[in-house]
C-alpha cells in the first residue's frame, strides 16, 4: 500500500502535517478556551466534540492532492505524531488518536474505491471520521460513562464539527488549489 | 533504554491505561513517569508545563463525571490522573529521546522503511522554516489588508505551495547527497537492541500488568 510512495510524497505529507500542527498549536486556546466556558453547564468535554473537525482536516486534503490509497491515513498519522514530538495537550495518547483519525479519513475514500472525489467523498470522511474517533473517545474520554441525551448531543455536534472543517473548509482549500491547477499536476 | 522499545513500551502503556479505569494504578504510573522525568534534570519550566497540560481537559471531564453525568467521583478522578499518565508518557518520550536517535532506531531495529524515516525526520528538521513561514503568509497577508485568520482557506491554500515546493527541494537535495529509496544503507551510528533493554520492557509490561489488576 504504501510502496507508491516516493521521497518527495512522504516529505509532503509531513510537512501538511507540521502546518497543521502549528495552526492547531494557535487554535489550542479555542479548545481550552470553549472548555472553561462550557464546564460549568456540564458539557465541558464537549469542546473535544466541537473542535474535532480541526484536528482532522490534514487526512482527507492530502487525500484529495495526492489521490493514492494510504495517503489520508499516512497524513493524519504523521501529523498526530508530529504534533507528540511538539509537546502538545494529549501526550502520547495523540499518536492512538492518529491512528484511529487516520483510519476513519481513509475509510471514506476506500468506499468511494478511490474514483470519487466530491462532496459524496467529504461527507463520508467525515461520517467515518465521526465514528471512528467517537468510539476512542468512547474508552479515552470516559465517553461511556456520560447520560445517552449528552451523547446523543455530542455525536451531533461532533459530526457538524467534522463536516465544517473536514468537509467545507477542506473543500474550498481544494477549490482554491485546483483553480491554480497545483491537484492535476501532483496527482498524475 | 532503546528508542523502538521505549516508544512501544510507551504505547502500551497508554493503551492499557485507555481500556481500564483503575486510579491507583494510574496514579503510579504518573508518578514513575515524572519520576523519570525529574532524573533526567529537565528544566523547572518544561517540567511545570507537563504538569499544567492536562489540566483543563482533564479538569473538564472530572467535573462533568463528577457532579453532572453519572454523578461518580471515583471515575472523575481516573480521567485526570490518565491524562497525567498520557502527557507524561508524551513527554518521557521527547525529553529522553532526541528526534534522530527515534527515527534511527526505527529504521533500524523496527525495519520502518528509511524513505518513511528520513522524510518525515527531514520534515520536522525544518519545523522553524514552517512556523515562520506561516506567519509570513499571515503578515503578507496583513499588508495588503487582508487578515487570514486559521479558518481562511488561502492560508492554507499559501502553504500547501509552499510545502510543495519545499518537499520538491528536500527530496532533491537528499538525492544528491546519496539518498537512495529502496537501496539497502549503511550506518553511521548502529543502535542495537541489547538484552537489557528487552528485559526491561517486559519487566515493565508484567509489572504494569499487576500494578492494573492489583490496584483499584
Amino acid at each position: 500500500m504504501f510502496r507508491n510512495f516516493h521521497l518527495k510524497d512522504i516529505i509532503f505529507l509531513a510537512i501538511i502535517g507540521i502546518i497543521f500542527g502549528v495552526i492547531y498549536l494557535a487554535t489550542g486556546f479555542i479548545y481550552n478556551g470553549l472548555t472553561v466556558l462550557l464546564t460549568p453547564f456540564g458539557y465541558g468535554p464537549m469542546a473535544n466534540d466541537i473542535t474535532i473537525g480541526i484536528w482532522c482536516m490534514a487526512g482527507p486534503l492530502a487525500g484529495f492532492i495526492l489521490r493514492l490509497p494510504g495517503a489520508p491515513f499516512l497524513s493524519e498519522f504523521l501529523s498526530a505524531t508530529v504534533e507528540t514530538l511538539l509537546g502538545d495537550q494529549w501526550g502520547a495518547s495523540n499518536i492512538l488518536s492518529g491512528l484511529v483519525q487516520g483510519i476513519g479519513s481513509e475509510l471514506g475514500f476506500t468506499i468511494t474505491f478511490y474514483k470519487l472525489y466530491n462532496w459524496l467523498t467529504l461527507v463520508l470522511t467525515s461520517t467515518m471520521m465521526t465514528a471512528t474517533t467517537f468510539t476512542w473517545d468512547w474508552f479515552r474520554n470516559g465517553y461511556s460513562h456520560f447520560t445517552p441525551s449528552m451523547l446523543t448531543t455530542m455525536l451531533i455536534v461532533r459530526w457538524f464539527s467534522m463536516f465544517l472543517f473536514t468537509g467545507v473548509l477542506v473543500k474550498l482549500i481544494i477549490n482554491l488549489l485546483n483553480r491554480a491547477h497545483v491537484i492535476q499536476r501532483i496527482s498524475k | 533504554m532503546n528508542p523502538s522499545l521505549k516508544l512501544l513500551l510507551l504505547l502500551l502503556i497508554s493503551i492499557e491505561v485507555s481500556f481500564t479505569d483503575r486510579l491507583t494504578a494510574n496514579v503510579i504510573l504518573a508518578v514513575i513517569l515524572l519520576g523519570l522525568l525529574v532524573s533526567q534534570r529537565l528544566k523547572w519550566r518544561q517540567l511545570l508545563w507537563a504538569l499544567c497540560l492536562p489540566l483543563i481537559p482533564g479538569v473538564a471531564v472530572m467535573i462533568t463525571l463528577g457532579a453532572y453525568s453519572g454523578h461518580n467521583w471515583f471515575l472523575a478522578w481516573v480521567m485526570l490522573s490518565r491524562f497525567y499518565v498520557y502527557v507524561l508518557a508524551g513527554s518521557t518520550l521527547i525529553f529522553t529521546t532526541t528526534n534522530l536517535e527515534l527515527v534511527r532506531s526505527l529504521e533500524q531495529n523496527a525495519h520502518l522503511s528509511s524513505k518513511f524515516a528520513y522524510g518525515t525526520l527531514a520534515a520536522l528538521n525544518i519545523f522553524p522554516t514552517i512556523r515562520r513561514s506561516v506567519s509570513r503568509i499571515q503578515v503578507a497577508g496583513q499588508m495588503r489588508g487582508v487578515t487570514l485568520h486559521w479558518w481562511s482557506p488561502t492560508l492554507y491554500f499559501k502553504a500547501i505551495l509552499a510545502a510543495l515546493r519545499w518537499s520538491d527541494q528536500l527530496a532533491q537535495a537528499m538525492e544528491m547527497h546519496g539518498f537512495r529509496e529502496g537501496k539497502a544503507r549503511t550506518a553511521a551510528e548502529t543502535i542495537i537492541i541489547r538484552k537489557r533493554d528487552w528485559l526491561i520492557l517486559f519487566v515493565s509490561l508484567v509489572i504494569l500488568q499487576g500494578l492494573l489488576i492489583a490496584f483499584p
